[in-house]
């Protein structure tokens, strides 16, 4: 869930002049590296600030990820001593734990789910960019399921699903249609499993598709207007461009929850029918925990990390000095 | 590189630590609250009754039963059991046995049962040999059970079905098998299998189930026809990638989509495992003829069919090597991080008497382990209309075991997901075969980094 | 190019064409366009309107009628069933016991942490905060198993300081959040209050935080929100029924009873209920923080 959004401080500081000022040692306006006796004592009174964040970075961010590289060289079932297994746990994943399936699993999970998504969402804002009365009410309804806990709104959707109990299937049948198996079916399975993870966020990715819609001047349409662009135009040829950011934003971070995926699949499908939904996240999780063989889940952790670093960096590279965060106070 | 070496020193640390020590003897033999895990919900009804007689016998030690769902048992003990925790006193069934023998996760109580001069020849023999590894038992043997078929009287009477007394197939020819199942597969028109008019895709009731699980489905089947999952105890590697296998699966798989006279995997839960008991709800609800199962669901399906109709049972159809049931039979195992030893050695006393195993058999939840007592469990069904012989009749024949080797549960569970394809639509011998071999390796994997 | 930050009721339309024709064209343009949101409205509604009446319902009902009737009569044996046998309260407690300890821990620090790198100069300042940002690139998923050994080793397992410890000293996300929010606060003001004495806490506790709250609330709902739905960790960290937060309660709930849907749907109402009803109190505000952001 939560997004990964960055300013670089190089950008900060470039923005705002450097000032000269009558100082009392006290303060100086540098970024840092200017040590003298004020570096200590400023660094002194800075520590109580820092040490509660920092233990919590350093212990519960940057150790795991340490400690989880050498678990993969290990063997090891929790219970027995571990013993060193070298690179082994990371031919084994793939030979035994499927975990060539899980990824491609994985892909083809992000690829039902996120292009859909974030076509919709750019649909939904060019719906509820408008001045008309009510667009409020949408706004909120589409936003709801932001907040819902997954693990929730995957039990709703496991019983509307159902097919022989859910809302789904008795709608069908009305107008006479049997309806397929969905969760209970290799093919409708996984499109189940995104159109609920669409549905979850699919508002969350609208209200920035919606901010930058409404970021654009006026006076670009009524120029085009003017031109003789009817608003499909207008849309192709104005909007779209000038959201190229938002949408890459969009798409990006998309991707990358896409790949943590677990609860919503957990509750509906836990990786079945067969194997068809088994996810690489899921399948660290059994590995993990059903097989007891830590070593080779901890290698496709990292197979996993690996896959979303790409797209994180890239992500980070590309933003680090597109995106603000501001407030209105 | 000395850095690596620390980083690769302190993870060996964390693995190595192990979680104290183990206090057999410990706690006092009168007062102490007893936690006690299982899985089945019918059977703790039973138990609840016959703790409640030792409670009354004991009035300083107190019981607490935890049941936890049958997929999830061994490893949410499991994990309990790496968090150093875990209840005092728990079921164990053979899949994890092995596994559990090897982790040192349950007491070797034999000392305290020649202290305690308790006649282990009471038992049924194959359940104590079971139960021992390298001179070690692990529990006292309470209870044992067999797979037969359930079948719906009423649906036969009225159908003009024969009750097979012995029926057979192969996996050339479905025999007499596969007659009586398309006779009991009936569609929305009242048409059976048998005809050419049956209409496959408008199906009211199927002739049976069959899920994808070693005990109560493929196992049985798969022995009858020569084929064992691992070749001995303590075995390395499976065996039951074989083409005789193969064939049995693709029996199986025809009786779903060729002959359709099995109900579709899909209708018994995730991969066709049945997590949920399904089959007695569908038995009940008419949509299945016969329900293939082990003597313990009879309480959750007599609950279910309630006063539908007569619920009668016949031993399995005999294969190529003649007619085999999965046999089986629990123990109670003693956790040793326990604090409360002596009042848990009290309690697995009860469980394995004699008394405990009437309360249980005249309840008629399963066949007490002390082969006298048989005639309870039997009598007590025989009253309420379920004739229990059937069983019977199959334990006294071939049995196989459920596979006993460090590993297997995990094993059994990668199986059930690779052959889920199997159970959930049609496919041809090749695939099928694809399948199972798959299978064989995954399975294979597990038992090679679970051993020692 | 440095737009202001934009407000969302003012919206940019393309300009309307010629008169006349195009009213009566426009009336269709909108009743198409309401027809629309309303229907996808729906899709978003639907399951939770469908959820409430089931979980009023019992199961005969549920079995017997079609989803979308109403209850005849508020039937109150799901919930109670769900509290007692079920073991919600406890899950309940639990949940609100570890997320409010995480929130609050979670806000605390973070602002503590935000203060200093925004307005404190220290040796080493910006190069401490990339790595916080760095952090922002380790997803979830990956700490998950060398957190349960580092857990396991500290004989921590099964306890609710497992369930909040991970995220309670601080967040860098919030952290980069409140950093940005703090720095737009003027330097002046700062300066003015070291010039005449005041110590760092108190400049951050009467003059930082008063200014702070917007960012603050976000962070306390981004925390609580975060914490009342985690799923995976505690999952792994906790294994008796005693600890359970909702997520697990609700998840095993469901895999045990299979198809009682009066009993599971309620226990997700029950799960629900709390977000619910936050959502409705500051939900422009929550709207408001999401859009503010600006990416260009």
């Amino acid at each position: 869930m939560p997004v990964t959004r960055v300013v670089s401080p190089a950008t900060e500081s470039r923005r705002r002049p450097a000032r000269r000022r009558k100082d009392s040692g006290l303060v100086r306006e540098s970024s840092g590296g200017h040590v003298g006796q004020s570096g200590l004592r400023a660094f002194l009174s800075a520590l109580p600030f820092l040490t509660p964040s920092f233990i919590g970075v350093m212990v519960f961010l940057v150790i795991p990820v340490i400690v989880l590289f050498v678990i993969s060289f290990l063997n090891w079932d929790l219970l027995t001593p571990a013993t060193v297994a070298g690179f082994v746990n990371y031919i084994n994943i793939f030979k035994f734990d499927n975990a060539a399936h899980s990824l491609g699993v994985t892909f083809y999970y992000v690829l039902l789910n996120i292009p859909l998504q974030t076509v919709i969402a750019l649909g939904l804002a060019v719906l509820l960019n408008s001045k008309r009365k009510g667009m409020g009410i949408y706004r909120v309804l589409f936003v709801a399921p932001y907040l819902s806990t997954p693990v929730a709104t995957a039990v709703i959707w496991f019983w509307v699903f159902d097919p022989k109990l859910g809302a789904v299937n008795a709608l069908l049948a009305h107008v006479g249609i049997t309806g397929p198996q969905w969760l209970s079916s290799t093919a409708w399975a996984m499109p189940v499993v995104a159109f609920v993870n669409i549905w979850q966020y699919v508002g969350y990715n609208m209200l920035f598709f919606l901010a930058g819609l409404q970021a654009i001047p006026r006076q670009l349409y009524e120029a085009a207007e003017l031109d003789g662009a009817g608003p499909v135009r207008q849309f192709f040829r104005i909007s779209l461009p000038l959201l190229n950011s938002t949408t890459l934003f969009v798409l990006v971070t998309g991707v990358i929850g896409s790949f943590q995926v677990f609860d919503t699949l957990y509750v509906l499908t836990q990786g079945g029918p067969g194997n068809s939904t088994e996810v690489l996240n899921l399948r660290v999780y059994q590995v993990a925990f059903s097989d007891f063989r830590l070593g080779e889940a901890a290698a496709m952790s990292v197979l996993l990390f690996g896959v979303i670093l790409l797209f994180s960096v890239g992500q980070f590279l590309f933003f680090k000095n597109r995106i603000t965060y501001e407030y209105s106070a | 590189m000395s850095v690596w070496v620390a980083t690769l020193a302190a993870a060996g640390g964390i693995a190595a630590c192990s979680s104290g020590s183990s206090a057999p003897n410990s706690g006092s033999a009168t007062h102490a609250h007893l936690t006690y895990a299982l899985w089945d919900t019918n059977e703790e009804v039973g138990y609840k009754k016959s703790i409640a007689v030792f409670e009354k016998a004991h009035p300083g030690i107190t019981v607490s039963v935890v049941q936890i769902p049958y997929p999830n048992y061994q490893e949410k003990l499991q994990q309990e059991f790496t968090s150093g925790a875990g209840p005092d006193i728990f079921w164990v069934n053979t899949p994890w046995l092995s596994t559990w023998i090897k982790d040192n996760l349950m007491v070797n109580l034999a000392p305290y049962i020649s202290k305690a001069h308790i006649d282990m020849s009471q038992y049924i023999p194959s359940l104590v040999s079971l139960h021992t590894y390298k001179g070690a038992i692990y529990g006292l043997p309470k209870d044992w059970d067999t797979i037969a078929v359930y079948y719906n009287e009423n649906f036969f009477a009225q159908h003009h079905i024969p009750v097979p007394k012995t029926w057979s197939w192969s996996p050339t020819s479905g025999g007499s098998f596969l007659h009586t199942l398309q006779l009991a597969t009936i569609d929305k028109n009242g048409v059976n299998a048998t005809s050419p008019k049956f209409s496959p895709t408008s199906v009211a009731t199927y002739g049976a189930e069959l899920d994808n699980s070693m005990q109560t489905g493929w196992g049985n089947f798969l022995a009858e026809n020569g084929v064992y999952t691992i070749p001995k105890p303590f075995a390395s590697t499976v065996s039951f990638s074989t083409s005789k296998a193969d064939q049995t699966f693709q029996f199986i798989r025809d009786l779903m989509y060729k002959y359709h006279v099995l109900i579709p995997g899909s209708e018994l839960g995730s991969n066709a495992t049945d997590p949920s008991s399904q089959n007695n709800a569908l038995f009940a609800a008419g949509k299945i003829a016969m329900q293939i199962g082990g003597d313990w669901e009879t309480t959750g399906t007599f609950a279910d069919v309630g006063t539908k109709f007569k619920i009668g049972v016949i031993p399995l159809p005999a294969g190529p090597d003649g007619t085999w049931s999965v046999f089986n039979g629990l123990i109670d195992a003693i956790n040793p991080h326990t604090p409360n030893f002596k009042a848990t050695w009290e309690l697995e006393q009860w469980l394995g008497s004699a008394a405990s195993q009437k309360i249980m058999g005249q309840g008629g939840y399963v066949w007490p382990a002390i082969p006298g007592l048989d005639s309870l469990f039997a009598k007590y069904w025989a009253g309420k209309g379920v004739d229990m012989s059937g069983f019977l009749t199959e334990s006294k024949g071939n049995l196989t075991n459920w596979p006993n080797t460090p590993g297997m549960n995990q094993g059994l569970t990668d199986m059930q997901r690779d052959m889920g394809p199997i159970w959930l639509g049609p496919g041809s011998l090749t695939q099928t075969s694809a399948a199972v071999a798959t299978a064989a390796k995954d399975a294979n994997h597990d038992l090679a980094t679970a051993g020692g | 190019m440095s737009a202001p930050a934009v407000r969302l009721d003012e919206p940019v339309t393309p300009a309307p064409r010629k008169a006349g024709l195009a009213i009566g064209g426009r009336v269709i343009k909108v009743s198409v366009l309401y027809l629309i949101l309303s229907i996808i409205a729906l899709v978003f509604l639907v399951p939770y309107i469908l959820t409430v009446f089931a979980a009023f319902k019992p199961i005969s009902q549920i079995f017997t009628e079609p989803a979308w009737i109403p209850p005849k009569s508020l039937y109150l044996h799901n919930f109670s069933y769900d509290f007692v046998s079920g073991n919600f309260l406890r899950y309940l407690a639990n949940t609100a016991l570890v997320t409010i300890v995480l929130t609050i821990g979670q806000v605390v620090f973070s602002v503590m942490g935000a203060y200093a790198f925004a307005r404190m100069h220290f040796p080493g300042r910006d190069k401490l905060f990339w790595v916080y940002l760095m952090t922002l690139m380790v997803p979830n998923a990956v700490t998950i198993i060398p957190l349960y050994a580092m857990m396991r080793m500290a004989h921590l397992l099964n306890t609710y300081w497992a369930i909040f410890l991970p995220y309670v000293l601080g967040a860098p996300y919030t952290i980069f959040l409140m950093r940005q929010f703090f720095r737009n606060i003027p330097q002046e003001v700062i300066d003015a209050a070291r010039v005449d004495g005041c110590g760092e806490w108190r400049i951050l506790a009467r003059i930082i935080v008063p200014l702070s709250k917007p960012v603050i609330v976000t962070a306390t709902l981004i925390a609580f929100v975060f914490g009342w739905n985690n799923f995976l960790w505690p999952l792994i960290v906790t294994n008796s029924q005693s600890h359970y937060v909702l997520t697990i309660g609700l998840a095993n709930f469901q895999s045990n009873i299979n198809s009682q849907w009066n009993y599971s749907l309620a226990a997700s109402v029950i799960t629900l209920f709390p977000l619910a009803v936050i959502f409705a109190v500051f939900q422009r505000h929550i709207i408001r923080s999401i859009s503010l952001t600006q990416i260009r």
